[in-house]
């Protein structure tokens, strides 16, 4: 068992390993400074207690289509960076099995099916290492 | 005002910090038992003089004191022996005197008891033929007249080193301000003086010579700005031993490479994260003693605080031989990410129960905040059992960027100053293939607005909307926005991995108020211009025209009938901004560059009508230059208008009784409010 926080993105559900959030709080658009140029899946930059944290729609770099717009902000955190994911909202923290079904998204670790209800568990160092390499 | 006479007390605290720093380390060494003679000679010479100095300056109750430790040392001296425990109730004296120096505590009746003893008891067991016999003299008497013979041929702290010269951080920034205000100053020069000279003339030489001093200049400024990390160390022995006996464990600390310069701004910023690696070292790291000595390990505790330049980095390491963290720490840290990433998760913490030392599990978040912040980074590695090790890896220097702000459609971007060559107000754009030009000092320049060459939406520009003449290379353009939002020192923040391909930008920065500036590349700026797309369709429309007839004929007369506009500030830039504002608007403007400067001005020429003044300014105060107009008959309802960077209360209410007659905030400043109080001000 491990701990997850469990997250909704566009109509489907997400958890991300404990390990990796360093906070989660609301996802304040206005405090978002857009930067012109950047990738799609960049919404801008935003001010998290004097860090220039970039902020990225989870929505898009999964590709899940989204009716309404994001409203939460979960910071993730892998290998000394960090950045902020626009997801829909936070569900809670879990315990949780190990992610048992296999995937072919090369941004998730596996899903786990429990109550008839898929999880995808997200891989966080995997999706830093896309946005990455994309943007050179 | 303050500035005016050298603070003597004030350099007599600093020398006495350092002096009490150094008596710390003999002691420490002193305490582990390995005193030379030397080493009890330096300590009597520093009591010695903290003595004399805190006597010149007044601070009675300091040299009484210090008398009292130097009594004791005296006795040692002669003695020739040094019992710990002294050495010990020492380490409590200097901890006293440095608290009386800063005037936070008074020495305890009890301590000064316990160093009567200490000094009755060293002298009165003189054993053998101790030096003292060479040397009889009553209790303080002769012993201590000699001493002062010593002190004054030893000299100060590093005397032998290199001559140091102690200069106020405020007085180098002012330097660098002006010297950055020089190089702007020459740029403009080489620009007037292009038009009218070959570039092989003999003047263009000169001005190329002046150019590689003026860099020369800079650099050497830029540098003062560099210090050891032993600048910040020096209380830190001392801390580890008295947090060691705190916890009831033994540890010293071991210092290496403080010679390594850096950034004085990163180096204060780092004294706390430091003082906490430190903390945990001792606190999580070293064992108490018998846990040691059953790990076949010495009872004292080893802690190591290394510094070393690394390229454009400084990397300091911070580390203990102490328990390290646990194997299952390693394993989980080893699922999760990085030893770092676990360590610095907020509210992870291995302490069993909260101490006043450590146990709430943020220390370690926040020096990676901090760390961050200064654009460093951090690792942590650790060997059960053996210890722990914290890397941090931080620029030599920050990247401190003067920049000039300006806004668009609600965003905030800035461009290094140095890149600014003036600021303009759009009139009278003309054409070229289509393209929009602006007359600068008689030369076209090609005009964008500032949405349009970052490809962001945004409603039209107002009408005199203000435009940046930036230069990069042999390029100019000018780049229109809303509003300018003035000049300030930002450190550049990197915009992340995740920007990383994008360019065009030098980074960005956090602005006083919080919000995020992006900071502009001059040379995409310049160059991008060339390939923005062709104006669109409805863009002639979206420039400002020229002005519609009434104001035309206005400003046709006006010149001749407006009084002049003074405008004092000690900062080029915002004084030309102020200037070309207040020129477009049709005014006559005269510019003084400090109080005492503006007087001269006001003296010379009577066609001055309003002042326009900045708050902080060397020389005399914007306040006090304001005071000195109201004194002056001829002058004293001359209306002044205060631009300040921080209007408090107690500013405002400075001003107010100074006579100032409106107030503009630096932060926010907005040419529409300028030129509106000015209007009010002249009764227009
Ligand atoms: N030098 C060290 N040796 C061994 N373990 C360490 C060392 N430094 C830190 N740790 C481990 O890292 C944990 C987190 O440290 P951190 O400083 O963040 O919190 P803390 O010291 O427990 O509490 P506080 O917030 O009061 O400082 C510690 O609880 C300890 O387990
Ligand atoms: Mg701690």
């Amino acid at each position: 068992m491990s701990t997850y926080v469990r997250i909704r993105v566009g109509a489907e559900r997400y958890a991300i390993p404990v390990g990796h959030v360093v906070e989660v709080c609301d996802l304040d658009p206005a405090g978002i400074v857009p930067v012109p140029g950047a990738r799609p899946e960049v919404l801008g930059v935003r001010n998290l207690r004097g860090l220039v944290l970039p902020v990225v729609d989870l929505a898009a770099v999964l590709r899940v289509p989204r009716a309404a717009p994001p409203g939460g902000l979960l910071v993730a955190e892998s290998g000394g960076a960090r950045a902020g994911l626009a997801i829909d909202r936070v569900v809670g923290v879990e315990e949780m099995g190990e992610p048992s079904e296999r995937c072919d998204s090369p941004l998730l670790a596996g899903a786990i099916l429990s109550d008839g209800q898929l999880t995808g568990v997200i891989d966080v160092p995997r999706v830093f290492g896309a946005l990455e390499a994309e943007g050179s | 005002m303050s500035e005016a006479a050298p603070d003597l007390s004030q350099i007599f605290r600093d020398e006495a910090a350092e002096r009490l720093d150094a008596m710390d380390r003999a002691l420490l060494a002193c305490e582990s038992g390995q005193p030379g003679g030397e080493v009890v000679e330096e300590l009597f010479r520093h009591a010695h003089t903290i003595k004399g100095t805190a006597g010149l300056v007044g601070r009675d109750d300091v040299s009484s004191f210090a008398h009292e430790v130097e009594d004791v040392l005296d006795g040692i001296r002669q003695r020739g022996e040094f019992p710990r425990e002294v050495a010990s109730l020492l380490l409590d004296a200097v901890s006293a005197l440095r608290a009386l120096v800063t005037g936070s505590a008074a020495p305890s009746a009890e301590l000064r008891r316990r160093l009567g003893e200490a000094a009755g008891q060293v002298r009165g067991a003189p054993r053998g033929a101790s030096p003292a016999a060479e040397q009889p003299g009553g209790p303080g008497g002769a012993g201590a007249a000699g001493g002062a013979a010593a002190a004054g041929a030893a000299g100060g702290p590093g005397a032998a080193a290199s001559r140091v010269l102690r200069v106020p951080a405020a007085k180098i920034d002012h330097l660098l301000d002006v010297v950055a205000e020089v190089v702007q100053f020459r740029h403009r020069l080489a620009h007037s003086a292009e038009s009218g000279i070959g570039a092989d003339s003999p003047l263009a030489d000169d001005l190329r010579a002046g150019e590689r001093m003026l860099d020369e200049l800079r650099d050497t400024a830029v540098a003062m700005r560099m210090l050891p990390v032993a600048t910040i160390t020096g209380p830190l022995p001392r801390a580890v031993r008295d947090m060691a006996r705190q916890a009831g464990k033994e540890a010293e600390l071991v210092m290496a490479g403080t010679g390594t310069e850096m950034d004085r701004v990163v180096l204060e910023s780092l004294s706390e994260p430091i003082a906490h690696l430190l903390r945990n070292a001792v606190t999580h790291g070293i064992e108490t003693p018998e846990e040691r000595q059953r790990a076949g390990k010495p009872r004292r505790g080893r802690v190591e605080l290394r510094a070393a330049p690394r390229g454009s980095s400084a990397e300091i390491v911070v580390a203990d031989d102490g328990r390290g963290v646990a194997p299952e720490v390693i394993q989980e840290a080893g699922r999760s990410g990085s030893l770092v990433d676990l360590l610095t998760r907020p509210g992870y913490s291995t302490a069993g129960e909260v101490t006043g030392a450590s146990g709430r599990g943020v220390g370690l978040n926040a020096v990676r905040a901090q760390v961050n912040a200064l654009g460093g980074s951090m690792e942590i590695r650790s060997w059960p059992g053996r210890g722990t090790e914290v890397a941090l890896l931080l620029p030599l220097a920050l990247s401190l960027l003067e920049v000039l702000l300006f806004e668009r459609s609600g965003a905030v971007y800035g461009v290094p100053q140095a890149s600014v060559q003036e600021v303009v107000a759009i009139r009278e754009p003309m054409h070229l293939q289509g393209r929009p030009m602006l007359a600068v000092h008689g030369h076209p320049v090609p005009l964008a607005d500032i949405a349009d060459l970052l490809g962001v939406r945004a409603p039209r520009l107002q009408e005199n909307a203000p435009a940046l003449v930036i230069r990069s290379g042999d390029r100019r353009v000018a780049v229109s926005c809303d509003v300018l939002a003035g000049q300030q020192e930002v450190a550049v923040k990197p915009l992340g991995r995740f920007l990383g391909g994008t360019t065009g930008y030098l980074g960005s920065a956090v602005l006083g108020d919080g919000r995020i500036a992006l900071l502009l590349e001059p040379k995409t700026l310049a160059t991008g211009i060339g390939r923005a797309p062709g104006p669109r369709a409805d863009a002639p429309a979206d420039l400002p025209r020229a002005e519609p007839p009434p104001a035309a004929g206005a400003e046709a007369a006006a010149p001749r009938e407006r009084p002049a506009i003074l405008v004092v500030e000690d900062s080029f830039t915002v004084r030309e901004l102020q200037r070309s504002i207040l020129e477009s608007a049709g005014y006559p403007v005269a510019t003084a560059r400090d109080g005492q400067d503006a007087l001269e001005v006001l003296r010379r020429d009577p066609r001055v009508g309003l002042v326009v003044t900045d708050v902080e300014m060397p020389v005399l105060d914007g306040l006090s230059m304001l005071r000195a107009i109201r004194a002056d008959p001829d002058r004293a309802s001359l209306p002044v208008v205060v631009v300040t960077a921080h209007a408090s209360d107690e500013e405002r209410r400075q001003g107010v009784e100074a006579g100032a007659d409106a107030y503009l905030a630096k932060g926010s400043f907005d040419q529409q409010a300028l030129l509106a109080i000015v209007a009010r001000l002249l009764g227009r």
